[in-house]
């Protein structure tokens, strides 16, 4: 392993046609849990494999088995179910979760999935959660009084889910809090409830935050109580790069710097990517620099997000080679 | 007193109910059926919503903009000089709608709305008032590669907006509203959206209301009360301050009062919705409150928002006094 630039991605990959069939068959109940979890198993193979040959540092499992990242925690935890019919845009509609009863973590979610796919690669592989606050807040909210109430409960929830991985062995745990971009005048709750989730966890531990006003924000942001941070750099402002560089960032923390645009069919150049790494290399030293795409690749295909990813391993091998790290 | 509505409602109920919108939506995007066979599907589906609204005890509908794909993108299609983006996210809500962007100055042609509003007043049992999302809010969600001023650009989207009200009028909608959620975040922008509603307005005879959602208007009351409306609604479920802010200064207008979440599932029962409008309309003439969810309810799923319309009805009628 290199001793700086780690590359790694945020967590999600398109699933591949198949399993998308299989879930919608498996949902208008034609076929059996037994048959989606093995295609599950499947794609969890192809997402391992791409990444080997891409030659990312950290993998993750692509979470083949999740459609949303907070229905498919509300499908697990007890206390929560899952609603009616919500237009998300256009003519796309989501059941949208509830918080209905008191929140109970009662057996393992993510591990299998997880072990399954640690097994397949000697390289790290990320368990991946969804923060407590945007579990709460894409969600509705019945059965606690406040909103305050309900983040901290859903909290201790998740922190059981970051243990189990934790006894499973992975070495990194990322707990992303999407929600919070734009309402970062929650930070103080969304600070309480990472503590929260994190408490006694050994592994490494990162959030990823969609765009937001991180300036505003700053710094108390970056007092998340995890070890990095995965932020959407891309089409960040330059404003957010200069304060970083001049009020400086926590001395004990990192950053995995999204260099790519996930929301663009447009493949960036290696040119690009070169130049948005040394972004970054003015603001942290590259054992402390990771680089990424700016968010999960769900919403492109799987030939678009391999080749974004090939131009970001280009793009690191070519920074890597010039500061003889490599 | 008069129980309504903000404006959207859910487009499709939940199984065993069909999504027939949705469906047909789905066919006209595979070229399996025309778009009059789409439309077709659309007033059918808005027949139901209004039945549905009178069902639920409502006193005054809207066609439940079952027609709009969001609440910028609907008027801004039918506008001159505006062409749509790329997906936002609506305010902090989880509903995302295309971002109009003004390639060149904007231009009315011709009615927008018009056609559905007499759709609706003819297969409604409850009169129907016109909803339209004001200039201010289509401005500010906008990219603007023309004017670069969003006062200029609410001004522009004002007198077309006025246009569209004028033929509304001449149609004959009695009461046309102006939904501005946008003010009330970007409070400072107060003097241009106070010209942009003037200007929209301007020349009308019908009744006017302008609806403020998604927070409370501190800061912008009392100067509210000077614009040119006849109700103004404010939203008591994201902006509890309002309650304070109108013990402070007295409402002059025909109140409109969001009670009900429309943002939640959890269910509000008819006994705390009266107990609330006895509170907040405490001192104003019955006759001049209008009773409303605190935003659209297209948030929600379908059976959840008829349900809390049928609560809100029958609060209204408790707070009334009328026997249930
Ligand atoms: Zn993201």
């Amino acid at each position: 392993m290199t001793t700086g630039l780690v590359t790694t991605t945020v967590g999600s990959f398109p699933k591949p046609p198949y399993l998308q069939k299989a879930r919608n068959q498996f949902a208008a109940g034609k076929l059996p849990r037994e048959e989606l979890d093995e295609l599950e198993k499947q794609a969890t193979r192809e997402v391992i494999a791409l990444q080997e040959e891409i030659g990312l540092d950290i993998l993750v499992d692509g979470e083949m088995a999740r459609g949303d990242m907070v229905v498919y925690f509300a499908e697990h935890l007890e206390g929560m179910e899952v609603g009616g019919l919500v237009r998300s845009y256009g003519n796309r509609y989501y059941h949208k979760p509830i918080v209905k009863d008191v929140l109970r973590w009662t057996e393992p979610i993510t591990v299998d999935l997880w072990r399954y796919a640690q097994s397949l690669t000697e390289k790290p592989v990320k368990g991946m959660l969804t923060g407590p606050y945007t579990m709460v807040e894409w969600s509705f909210l019945e059965g606690y009084d406040t909103f305050r109430q309900a983040v901290l409960e859903m909290a201790k929830a998740i922190n059981y889910e970051a243990l189990e991985l934790d006894r499973a062995g992975a070495p990194f745990i990322q707990i992303d809090e999407p929600a919070l971009s734009t309402r970062l005048e929650d930070i103080e709750l969304a600070i309480e409830a990472m503590a929260i989730a994190t408490e006694g966890v050994n592994a490494k531990t990162g959030t990823h935050i969609c765009y937001g006003d991180f300036v505003s924000a700053y710094p108390r942001f970056f007092d998340m109580p995890v070890k990095q941070f995965d932020l959407e750099m891309a089409n960040s402002s330059h404003e957010l790069v200069e304060l970083l560089k001049t009020k400086g960032f926590p001395e004990d923390k990192e950053i995995a710097w999204g260099v790519v645009d996930v929301h663009s069919h447009v493949i960036e150049s290696v040119d690009d990517v070169v130049s948005e790494i040394k972004r970054g290399l003015d603001v942290l030293p590259p054992e402390r620099l990771y680089i990424d795409p700016d968010c999960g690749f769900k919403t492109r295909t799987w030939d678009e997000s391999a080749a974004k990813l090939r131009v970001i391993m280009e793009g690191v091998h070519k920074v890597r080679a010039e500061l003889g790290i490599e | 007193m008069i129980a309504t509505v903000v404006g959207s409602y859910p487009k499709i109920p939940n199984k065993p109910r069909p999504a027939r919108l949705r469906n047909a939506i789905n066919k006209l995007d595979r070229g399996q059926i025309t778009q009059e066979e789409l439309d077709q599907v659309a007033g059918e589906v808005t027949i139901e919503v209004l039945q549905e609204h009178a069902d639920a005890g409502l006193d005054l509908v809207t066609d439940g903009q079952i027609r709009w794909d969001d609440e910028q993108t609907y008027l801004a299609r039918g506008l001159e000089g505006v062409s749509i983006g790329g997906l936002i996210r609506w305010f902090d809500t989880n509903m995302y709608y295309r971002q109009p962007a003004v390639e060149a100055a904007v231009t009315w042609r011709e009615p927008i709305t018009v056609r559905d509003y007499s759709f609706a007043v003819e297969h409604s049992a409850k009169p129907v008032k016109a909803v339209l999302t004001g200039p201010y809010t289509l401005a500010r969600l906008s990219v603007d590669h023309h004017y670069h001023a969003v006062d200029a650009l609410a001004l522009a989207f004002a007198e077309a907006l006025n246009q569209e009200a004028r033929a509304l009028q001449d149609a004959g909608a009695s009461l046309i509203q102006f939904n501005e959620p946008a003010i009330l975040r970007f409070k400072d922008d107060y003097t241009a959206f106070a010209a942009a509603c003037g200007r929209v307005t301007d020349g009308l005879s019908a009744e006017t209301a302008l609806y403020l959602y998604f927070g409370d208007a501190e800061g912008i009351y009392p100067q509210i009360l000077d614009l040119p409306f006849d109700l103004i609604g404010l939203d008591f479920v994201m902006g509890p301050q309002n309650e304070a802010l109108l013990k402070r200064t007295p409402f002059t207008k025909k109140l409109g009062l969001g009670i009900i979440d429309a943002r939640n599932t959890r269910l509000e029962s008819p006994d705390d919705i009266a107990g609330k409008i006895r509170t907040l309309g405490d001192g104003i003439d019955p006759d001049r409150i209008h009773v409303s969810p605190s935003a659209g309810l297209e948030f929600l799923p379908r059976e959840v928002a008829q349900e809390k319309l049928r609560r809100l009805a029958s609060g209204v009628r408790q707070a009334e006094g009328v026997p249930a």
